[in-house]
């Protein structure tokens, strides 16, 4: 029998997850500001010496092939761009909860860090091919952590994939999300939340981590951000990116169309950028053994 | 030999019977899988998009990525180990091209691939006598050589024959 998940439980489950390094948590504080200036990121870095030498060793790796090494965090946090540096910031402090087995999902350690990665990688593509009026790397870095949620309700999930594929073959249940909420009492977008508010994550990736399979729930002024994840989501999972059972089981909402015009050819264009950078972005990780 | 992994993009054949092909997580991509039954060869390429002319440089790094350019290719490697080059006689299946729930037609790229291949296979007197395509949920699948068994699966569903 699958166990049910109260509130005072998932606050449970919410201590005994790591609090997110004080240089993590503040560089996407610095990150999600559209006007944010670089230096102020190159100095974070600076401040923390586990993550300059994470960065360092990921853009002097085999993946970049620089014929002379770069040894200044001015440099390399320009060469390698803001992407590479959240991804390395957050697996270096959320590494363990990236790298879990979902078990509750049939799907295998690693797999929620490659589908999140993706849909970082899509939602800024989206940002970028459509012309929005959003920041791409805000988006890459709220496709990064959108999923979170999952790595925590997880375990509670265990062997209930067939069930809640049941559920929703049968129409009882809408999608994956309402399944989850079936089975354990939450789903893992009200998870995530709970988590990025513990972390004290800036406001806008809270709501893409809550929101982000029924982006029109979404407060006004994020609903664009929102949406992009949203579509990043769905662009991985159809790319084969998904994180098991609930893989493709959830809803396209078709107010995308209100913030960015996608037409099928600029969809297949962006699936295409996706698969060349996310292969580029996991084998510059993975050289230096980070997650890829 | 042994097993014989295919990424997205990737496509290739075997006349030993003690491999098998596989690829996994098709989700909007299709699998398109030949089997011979004149030269025991079977043949198979994870196909992600239709039209390869959105990216002429993409399909000439990698053709298995695209149904114009994928379906050509396999029959090419299949010819190599003795058959026919148009693909007579050849038995195809196909599947994947899974969608999200409730998309619109643009998102509908698992769709768009299935007619694509179908359309292709039918200018070389080609068709499927099986397939698994559609629905929303992701399949992995894989082929062995020697008996010609189609397996698929999929997370919280078991395994089933193609």
């Amino acid at each position: 029998m699958v166990k049910k998940i109260n509130p005072a439980e998932l606050q449970k489950i919410v201590s005994s997850v790591p609090m997110i390094s004080a240089s993590a948590s503040r560089l996407l504080q610095i990150t999600s500001q559209p006007d944010h200036d670089i230096m102020d990121v190159v100095n974070l870095v600076k401040t923390d010496a586990n993550l300059t030498a994470r960065i360092l060793k990921v853009v002097n790796s085999a993946a970049y092939g620089l014929v002379n090494q770069i040894t200044s965090v001015d440099r390399a946090v320009s060469y390698l761009g803001q992407q590479v540096i959240v991804s390395i910031a957050i697996e270096s402090c959320a590494g363990e909860l990236f790298a879990k087995e979902l078990s509750g999902y049939e799907a295998v350690g690693g797999d929620l860090w490659k589908h999140d990665l993706r849909t970082a990688i899509a939602a800024r593509e989206v940002v970028i091919q459509s012309g929005a009026d959003l920041s791409p790397d805000l988006a890459f870095t709220a496709g990064l952590l959108h999923d979170i949620g999952k790595a925590l309700i997880s375990d509670y999930l265990r062997g209930s994939a067939p069930d809640a594929v049941e559920l929703i073959s049968s129409h009882d249940s809408l999608d994956y999300l309402a399944a989850e909420e079936h089975l354990v009492g939450v789903d893992h977008t009200i998870a995530g939340e709970a988590l990025a508010m513990a972390w004290q994550l800036p406001p806008e990736l809270i709501t893409v981590i809550r929101h982000h399979h029924q982006p029109a729930l979404a407060e006004e002024a994020w609903r664009p951000l929102v949406y992009a994840v949203h579509l990043g989501d769905s662009i991985a999972m159809m790319g084969g990116f998904g994180t098991g059972s609930d893989s493709m089981r959830y809803k396209l909402d078709p107010h995308y169309a209100d913030f960015f015009p996608i037409n099928a050819t600029i969809l297949a264009n962006v699936m295409l950028v996706v698969d060349t950078e996310f292969n580029k972005l996991s084998e510059s990780l993975s050289d230096t053994g980070e997650k890829s | 030999m042994g097993q014989i992994i295919l990424g997205v993009g990737d496509y290739g054949a075997s006349n030993i019977q003690e491999d098998s092909i596989k690829t996994f997580a098709l989700g909007s991509c299709v699998s398109v899988i030949f089997l011979d039954p004149k030269t025991r060869c079977v043949g198979m390429a994870h196909i992600a998009l239709p039209d390869s002319t959105i990216n002429k440089v993409k399909a000439t790094e990698k053709p298995g990525y695209f149904a114009d350019t994928a379906i050509p290719e396999l029959l090419a490697q299949m010819a190599k180990l003795g058959c026919d080059k148009r693909g007579k006689g050849i038995i195809v299946k196909l599947c994947g091209g899974a969608n999200v729930m409730d998309t619109n037609d643009t998102f509908q790229i698992g769709k768009r691939n299935a007619l694509a291949i179908k359309k292709i296979l039918w200018s070389y007197g080609m068709g499927a006598i099986a397939e698994d395509l559609g629905g929303n949920y992701s399949r992995t699948v894989s082929i062995s050589v020697a008996a010609g068994q189609v397996i698929l699966s999929s997370p919280g569903k078991p395994n089933w024959q193609l």
